[in-house]
């Protein structure tokens, strides 16, 4: 199918069905009536916002729209390329993400811009690739669509960053489509700082081959209404999926994440470790779906949720699910909610530190948790320094 | 000065009455031991000291140095110069000994008007505690107390309290679940810190730690009350006739 009959047959689909509502099963928790009900506007205007560059490899996109002045990809060693989506039609967009829901539709049918990033085999790219979407354009609608494909036995590092302007009312709808090559590995991060009034969806879709990785750390800050779709396939022996998230809501931020680890195969291992601290009324939804097919003999599949309450009007619900349909398997699953630990709070005291001091230290370290399996350093830190200062204005 | 005084103490958990009249005075320089059988009230006398909130003080009255700690909170004792050693340490996940250790001791420096000690003096520091108290560096990169044996925390206990020199330290049956190598490990330590300025109050069930740590004074509490003092030999007439003489007195 060529991307205009792809786009012709997502435009339909979204019409026929149109928005989900919370009568359905995967989206009982999340009301999206205001996306429905709400007017977006094309109109492109430049941003004004500023960003950490991660890295000497910057991909800029202002209010959707790829930004060759701020970006920098012009020098990349061989078998790399990046560029913008529109650019380079590659006949795999499309085929992991599909109709899932009327976001990729949308997506699919409207996408104006994104990503394009391929690795040839046998290439490790050792710089890692910053993909920056800012966003100040009130009342717009983003469209983005992401291309990663990682060639058997390359490596690539990339970090998608959401960076939004306080206040601004606009709609994030992003797809990402990674496929992971037989023995390639794919360390992808996702960090999400969009306004606190925007709206955020994305869908990420990761195919991965035999003994290949796929890592993701999914951090999420800012918007009012937001959720994270990550779906993982797992399609050749001896695969691996890490997907690891934190979530750090205040006010009204409701915020859902819908996992989906899909083992086709045998000998392949997941593992999900997601944590939320949440403050004021604040809410969100934790729903992770282990699916072991019978033919996925000897899976290893772990996953939990903690959720770490800071006020009484914070609320959670975590939903993991396992689906096993192959007799040989080890899987795990569990999800708390709480408060901090009494006990270590005294702990720390008799060591001489004040419990507001205390207080910052454990709901710090509960969220380092996360971080722990973070490979790259630098973003280690950026996100690290991230957390701390959500931290402090929680607390003050 | 005394170091501590502690005069006619009474406690109280959940509201029941467990200390009942507790006397004693720790110098600088002394190693005092209490012994006593389980629900003696021991554990309750090393909470009151260190300012848990869950146990309540009734009445009575502690010194240290002088001062009523009533007054004073947790941390804030910590800060004055006390020090307790848990029973059971506790596990806190995301948070390296590391960077706990240098958030006490920059926290101690803080309350007594010390200028923050940075990152290289602060290893500096760590690095000659450990011809001290050896302790792994592995120990000390991971996450506090966590899946550290029984052995390797109460080690971490009394790394941490070399690591912040208090004047009074108190143990709480540290000797609890040890095997005869790691008592050895964490008495020498214990002695290692043991000076004419600091005094220790160590709590324990069984005579066998105070062979290793060999106390100036022993204590017996039976029932919230301190019912014979002594010296080191008071230890061992425990061991061979036990507590049964005396929890015998005060029925039910």
């Amino acid at each position: 199918m060529s991307l205009n009959e792809l786009r012709e047959k997502a435009a339909a689909d979204f019409k026929a069905k149109g928005f989900p509502t919370t009568k359905e099963e995967l989206w009982r928790f999340t009301d999206v009536s205001r996306v429905a009900n709400a007017e977006f506007s094309n109109e492109w205007k430049p941003a004004d916002l500023n960003f950490e560059p991660l890295s000497s490899i910057v991909v800029v996109f202002e209010n959707g729209k790829l930004s060759r002045e701020k970006s920098n990809f012009d020098e990349l060693p061989a078998g790399v390329c990046i560029g913008s989506i529109m650019d380079r039609v590659d006949p795999r967009i499309g085929t992991l993400a599909d109709s899932q829901s009327a976001f990729v539709s949308s997506n699919t049918a409207f996408f104006s811009d994104g990503a394009f990033v391929e690795v040839t085999d046998g290439v490790e790219m050792n710089t890692p690739i910053h993909l920056v979407y800012l966003a100040d354009a009130d009342g717009a609608a983003f469209h983005l669509r992401n291309f990663i494909s990682c060639g058997a036995k390359s490596k690539v590092t990339v970090i998608e960053e959401y960076i939004g302007e306080t206040e601004k009312n606009y709609w994030t709808n992003a797809v990402t489509e990674v496929f992971t090559g037989d023995g390639g590995m794919v360390d992808h991060y996702k960090v999400q700082r969009e306004s606190a009034s925007a709206f955020h969806f994305q869908t990420l879709e990761a195919q991965l081959g035999a003994d290949a990785v796929f890592s993701n750390h999914a951090i999420t800050f800012g918007s009012a209404l937001g959720r994270n779709d990550i779906r993982g396939k797992l399609m050749g022996e001896g695969g691996e999926a890490i997907c690891n998230g934190l979530y750090l809501l205040k006010d009204k931020q409701h915020f859902d994440t819908h996992m989906f680890m899909d083992h086709a195969v045998a000998k392949c291992n997941s593992h999900e470790l997601y944590k939320g601290i949440l403050d004021d009324k604040s809410r969100a939804v934790f729903c992770g779906r282990i699916l072991v097919q019978q033919d996925a003999q000897q899976t290893d599949a772990v996953q939990s949720n903690g959720n770490l309450l800071l006020s009484r009007a914070a609320k959670v619900n975590s939903l993991p699910q396992l689906e096993i349909y192959a007799d040989d398997v080890k899987c795990t699953h569990g999800a708390t909610v709480g408060q901090l630990d009494e006990q270590a709070l005294y702990y720390l005291q008799t060591r001489g530190i004040d419990p507001k001091q205390g207080h910052a230290m454990l709901t710090f370290a509960f969220a380092n948790e996360v971080l722990d399996e973070v490979k790259c350093k630098p973003i280690k830190t950026y996100i690290e320094g991230l957390v701390q200062d959500w931290l402090s204005k929680v607390s003050a | 000065m005394a170091l501590l005084e502690i005069k006619d103490l009474h406690a109280s958990v959940a509201d029941k009455p467990i200390l009942k009249g507790i006397n004693l005075t720790i110098n600088p320089g002394e190693v005092h031991a209490i012994m006593g059988p389980n629900g003696s009230g021991k554990s309750t006398l090393s909470n009151v000291l260190a300012g848990n909130e869950a146990y309540e003080k009734t009445a009575g009255q502690m010194l240290f140095e002088g001062q009523d700690i009533d007054e004073l909170a947790a941390h804030e004792r910590a800060c004055a110069g006390m020090f307790l050693a848990f029973q059971y340490p506790v596990e806190i996940a995301g948070i390296s000994n590391m960077y706990f250790l240098k958030a006490a001791v920059n926290a101690v420096r803080k309350y007594q008007g010390k200028e923050q000690l940075d990152a290289m003096d602060f290893l500096d520091m760590i690095e000659s505690k450990k011809k001290v108290i050896k302790i792994r560096n592995d120990l000390l990169e991971r996450a506090v107390n966590s899946g550290f044996s029984g052995g390797e925390k109460k080690r971490n206990e009394i790394f941490q309290m070399a690591v912040m020199e208090p004047k009074l330290g108190i143990l709480d049956e540290t000797d609890s679940g040890l095997d005869i190598d790691a008592l050895r490990v964490v008495s020498d330590g214990v002695n290692a810190l043991r000076d004419e300025k600091r005094g220790f109050l160590v709590i324990t069930h069984y005579q066998r730690l105070l062979e290793y740590i060999v106390p100036d004074f022993v204590h017996v509490l039976v029932h919230g009350q301190i019912v014979k003092s002594g010296g080191k030999e008071l230890a061992l007439e425990l061991e061979s006739d036990g507590y049964a003489g005396w929890a015998g007195e005060e029925g039910p």
